[in-house]
């Protein structure tokens, strides 16, 4: 537990008097490609929101690459997840004015960094994910799977320690969607990224290290 | 703060930027015509006093004369006294003064408009230095005259020529082109001053309606602090009495009547309703963009910017569309105000500022000064349109800050 990346203990999270997630404990280790599946409403993306600090539990500890982030400020947690998170989004979350290499370079835009090194980067992860030609498209100009690719390349630029993936597939067809994860495989296996990635497609999944399943806002075996 | 995204969300959502943007813009517009309208009726009502270097001109009306033979007085313009004259030039904000002493002279079934000008002061028609057409101006004391060039002309009269006023001959030193002075200071002959005081001494006409003394004037120019200038006029009513006529640009305002205080009083009202709507324009689409970018906001809060990241970068584009608006006003109130300076103003003048005997061609008709109507845009008027069009961005990004910080990180996630 020590040497996790993540570590939850007991978390729950309420919405009024809906208790969405139920003592959840958890914890993931550097490198790792977990998968977290579960239908829908079994509250997995509200368990993605905690353990990546963008919602704040009803109780419970979260360490996070070391960090507490149930005690962490919303602006300690913004640098923190500037400078070790990585998210991918089923929709893309794209900001729909900027060019792909800006959205990529959306994260390193408040660092105080020269406008050359942003592009550089930016230009960099766009040709591992064989997106060069597409440098200066708008996002309305790209295909879906051109987007999440993009989004990908958004998610690495700040060489993140952890990825969370909220259904990055879902909004694919089963081929581009499988291409996706073989890009997501490919980090993992290469650069021993850890993902942790939430998905109810069970194909998917079996590109992970480790599965997890959660039920009605609880784990299970 | 990134330019090229403030730029690209400017123009690429235009739509919901281009209302408030011209709304902005025809307030900044409103506002800078109506100032600039305000400032060219408060220049022109200068012009007839700037004619004659003068920021105030007195006089004193006084009884008609029983007899329209010799020297007289015009009814708008009887004595001032030596230590009245010195009393007023002492006075706080005055900086300096000048006289005259104008007088209608009937002499053989012949008039003449005879006016007394100190020939070292360049004030009142000391002005008319400048417009000499032939000779010379007066210079120090003695008998010589001036003579209006048109009244020359009807009258043949040329340098050299002797003109006869109450059987004094006075060589004629050079003709001057009156039309250039101000109404106040036209006269036909233009005689050293204290020629004419001592036309008015004798004269039984002068002395029965108002005792006149050597040294004394019916007519003072004054030039002040352009601040002291109201406070000065209701001084100087309350010095001289109240049949003293004081007129200063104010009142040449009050001449210009409706149509200046409509651009006047309506100005700051206008401004303020069309800047409050204006206001509320940019605030409706900031703070709408905000909620319509909620989900934007979230993923950039995702992606590790701070609140006072992403308020920066709100507020730069509030301030880019403001200021954008500001410019636009600009150039819109630029096209107006050029087509509003080849417009003609006619100001009015008082009779007694152009007392002209009534029995004479044109003597009853009223007089006006003409002018273009001085329109223009002035840099400091521009500066404090566009700080205002920043000001405006500014405060709806401010009041806009709360609602940034309330969207969470976790809002993208309601969207998926």
């Amino acid at each position: 537990m020590n040497d996790s990346i993540l570590a939850a203990s007991d978390i729950r999270k309420t919405f009024g008097d809906i208790e969405v997630v139920k003592g959840v404990t958890v914890a993931l280790q550097p490198g790792e490609f977990v998968c977290l599946v579960g239908r829908s409403g079994s509250g997995k993306t509200t368990l993605m929101a905690l353990l990546s600090g963008l919602e704040r539990p009803t109780s419970g500890q979260i360490s996070l690459c070391g960090k507490d982030i149930v005690a962490s400020s919303e602006d300690e947690l913004a640098l923190f997840r500037r400078a070790n998170i990585g998210f991918i989004f089923q929709s893309f979350q794209l900001i729909p004015t900027l060019t792909a290499w800006e959205n990529v370079a959306v994260p390193l835009f408040p660092e105080k960094m020269a406008e050359e090194e942003r592009r550089a980067r930016a230009t960099s992860l766009l040709q591992q994910m064989q997106m060069e030609h597409r440098l200066d498209h708008l996002p309305g100009t790209l295909s879906g799977g051109e987007k999440q690719r993009v989004a990908i390349a958004r998610a690495l630029i700040n060489h993140p320690k952890i990825i969370f993936a909220d259904e990055p597939t879902g909004n694919l067809d089963s081929q581009t969607g499988q291409a996706i994860i073989e890009i997501l495989t490919t980090l993992h296996k290469q650069q021993g990224l850890t993902i942790l990635m939430v998905t109810h497609d069970l194909e998917l999944s079996k590109s992970a290290d480790r599965l997890l399943r959660m039920q009605d806002g609880a784990l299970v075996p | 703060m990134r330019f090229s995204y403030v730029w690209r969300e400017l123009t690429l959502r235009r739509r919901r930027h281009l209302t408030a943007t011209l709304g902005l813009a025809v307030g900044i517009a409103l506002l800078i015509i109506l100032q600039a309208l305000a400032g060219a009726y408060q220049q022109a009502a200068r012009a007839p006093l700037a004619e004659i270097g003068a920021d105030i001109t007195i006089q004193r009306s006084g009884d008609v004369p029983q007899n329209l033979q010799g020297a007289v007085f015009p009814c708008s313009a009887v004595t001032i006294r030596k230590h009245e004259v010195e009393q007023i030039s002492r006075m706080s904000g005055v900086r300096t003064t000048g006289q005259a002493l104008l007088l209608w002279v009937f002499d053989q079934e012949q008039f003449t408009m005879v006016m007394g000008v100190d020939p070292d002061n360049a004030l009142g028609p000391g002005k008319l230095r400048n417009f000499v057409l032939k000779g010379r101006f007066l210079e120090g004391e003695g008998g010589q005259a001036l003579v209006e060039s048109t009244y020359a002309k009807e009258k043949q009269i040329e340098v050299g020529d002797t003109v006869t006023i109450l059987d004094s001959p006075y060589p004629v030193v050079g003709l001057v082109d009156g039309s250039r002075a101000s109404k106040i200071a036209l006269a036909n002959v233009y005689l050293p001053l204290s020629e004419a005081q001592a036309l008015a001494v004798a004269s039984p006409q002068v002395q029965g309606v108002s005792p006149f003394t050597m040294g004394d004037v019916n007519l003072v120019f004054m030039v002040a602090d352009q601040a002291a200038i109201p406070s000065l006029a209701v001084a100087l009513k309350t010095a001289l009495g109240d049949k003293t006529s004081v007129a200063t640009p104010a009142s040449f305002l009050r001449q210009l009547g409706n149509l200046f205080a409509l651009s006047d009083k309506f100005a700051s009202a206008t401004f303020g309703i069309v800047m409050v709507v204006a206001f509320l324009m940019v605030f409706k689409t900031i703070a709408g963009g905000i909620q319509e970018r909620a989900r934007e906001i979230g993923v950039l809060k995702c992606l590790g910017w701070t609140n006072a990241n992403i308020n920066a970068q709100l507020l730069a584009e509030s301030l880019v569309l403001c200021l954008l608006a500001g410019i636009v006003g600009v150039g819109f109130a630029g096209l107006v105000c050029y087509g509003l300076s080849f417009q003609e103003l006619h100001i009015p003048i008082p009779w007694e500022m152009s007392p002209t005997p009534h029995f004479l061609p044109g003597g009853g008709e009223p007089v006006f000064k003409t002018v273009r109507l001085p329109v223009q845009l002035s840099w400091p008027l521009i500066g404090l349109a566009l700080i205002l069009s920043l000001t405006v961005g500014g405060l709806t990004s401010g009041l806009c800050i709360g609602r940034i910080t309330r969207i969470k990180p976790s809002e993208v996630l309601r969207h998926e």
